[in-house]
């Protein structure tokens, strides 16, 4: 059952050609990670199923809905930006740089939307957020401003954000490459404690070893497409793409 | 110079501060929301505004900030008071205060327009990215996300331009407002001593004084995060 179809995807920022007919699908409750080389779109890609990019070609499906479709002359059109919200609300995204709100508590970065989007009173919204941020490990710091915090802790906040609008889909753009070593593994685990919650996750990570243990599937992109999918032994153990060989090697020199 | 000589030059010129303290007000409480909006204008990429209405909106606002920065006030003063009769024929006359007001509130709103884009642009695109991914459509997003913050950054430069208007209403003398410049000069030629001048440069410096620290809680109210 697919809950994601992404179908010859184009993306265009000005004359360079990003996302070069790339197809991507998710089935409910799969985690996917998503690897690649540096500039080959993974962001991209995923920028544009959450609707943050315009795609110039292709289709987008979630869970059977359009929210762009190709017309007669191969352009995508979308729904109108209110329709599209709302389908897309049922993705959550945690960003690279965490995004949080800086003007308001963590407590409040977890209510802001539950209230505003999706209308809960605040004693509903605060205590939703109370047990999220149980769940990433902050009941402490409720009330501290995302400033205050290191970026693990921002990290973990942020997952806990998205969660808070109930998202079936969650989608990390390399949720752990603006942090410090030692601070990798706390964010690493809150992901995997979500992977057993089967929620439908898509990955882009350079971390190898946790895509492997976590992935039920890994998908290789280069150069705007994706040219491998496959397990995680497929791909990552045993690949027999050139390009994969070679990608990987350089992380593992890196 | 006695004391019923002062009091009587304080309670002239005081009666002046009530003008320009009309001004004061009336200027920023319409040039705030007025520069919001604009700001606003100037930064909207909407569907809508996309093409010829967009570009038309802008050359516009643009053509709006840039005569009213890159002109005199008091030329402005002039204009609105004398120069519309003029052109008119007669048919637009403002009363001077009323000419002081719409001058004041076009001029600061310009100033505005500039402070407040620039302290909306300053605040970077993953906020907007973040509002965005958790449901938040864009007037939501600016109201509740992007607005506050913007808030913290404008302060210092708005503060500035109220210590600036305190002084720019003086200007309102050369139209006949009877504000507190005119009143003290009236006092000076009349009587030839220079004390009903350093009466309003008290009051000039009494208000700034009350506007700095107004501005200063504001800051410190805001104090309790950083933007990074
Ligand atoms: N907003 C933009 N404007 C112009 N070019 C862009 C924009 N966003 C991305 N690009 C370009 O598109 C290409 C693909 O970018 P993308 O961020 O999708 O790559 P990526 O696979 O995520 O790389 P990385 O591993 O470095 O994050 C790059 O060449 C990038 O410079
Ligand atoms: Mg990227």
């Amino acid at each position: 059952m697919e809950i994601v179809k992404a179908v010859k995807l184009h993306k265009y920022f000005g004359k360079l050609h990003v996302l070069k007919g790339a197809d991507f699908c998710a089935n409910r409750g799969e985690i996917i990670s998503v690897i690649g080389p540096s500039g080959s779109g993974k962001s991209t890609l995923l920028r544009l199923l959450n609707h943050l990019e315009i795609a110039d070609r292709g289709s987008i499906r979630i869970d059977g809905q359009y929210i762009a479709k190709e017309n007669a002359e191969g352009r995508s059109e979308y729904l109108s930006g209110k329709e599209v919200l709302k389908i897309c609300s049922r993705l959550g995204m945690v960003f690279q740089g965490f995004n949080l709100f800086p003007h308001r508590s963590v407590i409040e970065n977890l209510m802001e939307a539950p209230m505003m989007v999706a209308g809960l009173s605040k004693s509903v919204a605060a205590e939703k957020a109370e047990v999220l941020l149980g769940k990433v490990g902050l009941t402490d710091k409720r009330d501290a401003y995302p400033g205050q915090l290191s970026g693990g802790q921002q990290q973990r906040v942020a997952i806990a954000r998205a969660l808070a609008m109930d998202p079936e889909i969650m989608l990390f753009d390399e949720p752990t490459s603006a942090l410090d070593p030692e601070l990798i593994g706390e964010v690493l685990n809150v992901i995997k404690n979500l992977a057993a919650e089967d929620m439908t996750m898509i990955i882009v990570t350079h971390e190898m070893n946790f895509a492997r243990e976590i992935s039920d599937r890994v998908v290789f992109m280069d150069d705007g497409a994706i040219r491998a999918t496959g397990t995680p032994d497929e791909i990552l153990v045993n690949p027999d793409h050139p390009r994969i060989r070679a990608f990987l090697q350089k992380i593992v020199r890196a | 110079m006695d004391i019923d000589y002062l009091s009587d030059t304080i309670a002239y010129i005081a009666m002046g501060a009530g003008v320009t303290l009309k001004v004061f007000f009336v200027t920023l409480i319409f040039s705030i929301p007025l520069g919001i909006i604009c700001a606003l204008g100037k930064l909207n990429r909407a569907k809508a505004l996309r093409g010829i209405p967009g570009a038309l909106l802008r050359g516009i606002l643009g053509g709006y900030t840039w005569i009213f920065r890159g002109t005199p006030l008091l030329l402005q003063l002039f204009f609105t008071y004398y120069g519309l009769g003029i052109l008119s024929g007669g048919r637009i006359a403002f009363s001077p205060e009323m000419a002081a007001y719409l001058t004041f509130v076009f001029n600061y709103a310009a100033y505005f327009t500039e402070i407040f884009r620039g302290g909306i642009q300053s605040i970077g695109k993953g906020q907007y990215e973040a509002a965005k991914a958790l449901g938040m459509n864009p007037w939501l997003t600016m109201k509740r996300i992007i607005l506050p913050q913007a808030v913290k950054i404008i302060l210092p430069p708005l503060g500035n331009e109220s210590i600036n208007l305190i002084k720019d209403t003086a200007l309102c003398s050369v139209i006949t407002v009877t504000e507190i410049l005119r009143n003290a000069n009236r006092v000076m030629s009349r009587d030839f001593n220079i004390s009903a001048l350093v009466i309003a440069a008290a009051i000039y410096l009494l208000m700034t004084f009350v506007v700095i620290q107004v501005f200063r809680r504001l800051e410190k109210r805001y104090a309790y995060y950083n933007i990074r």
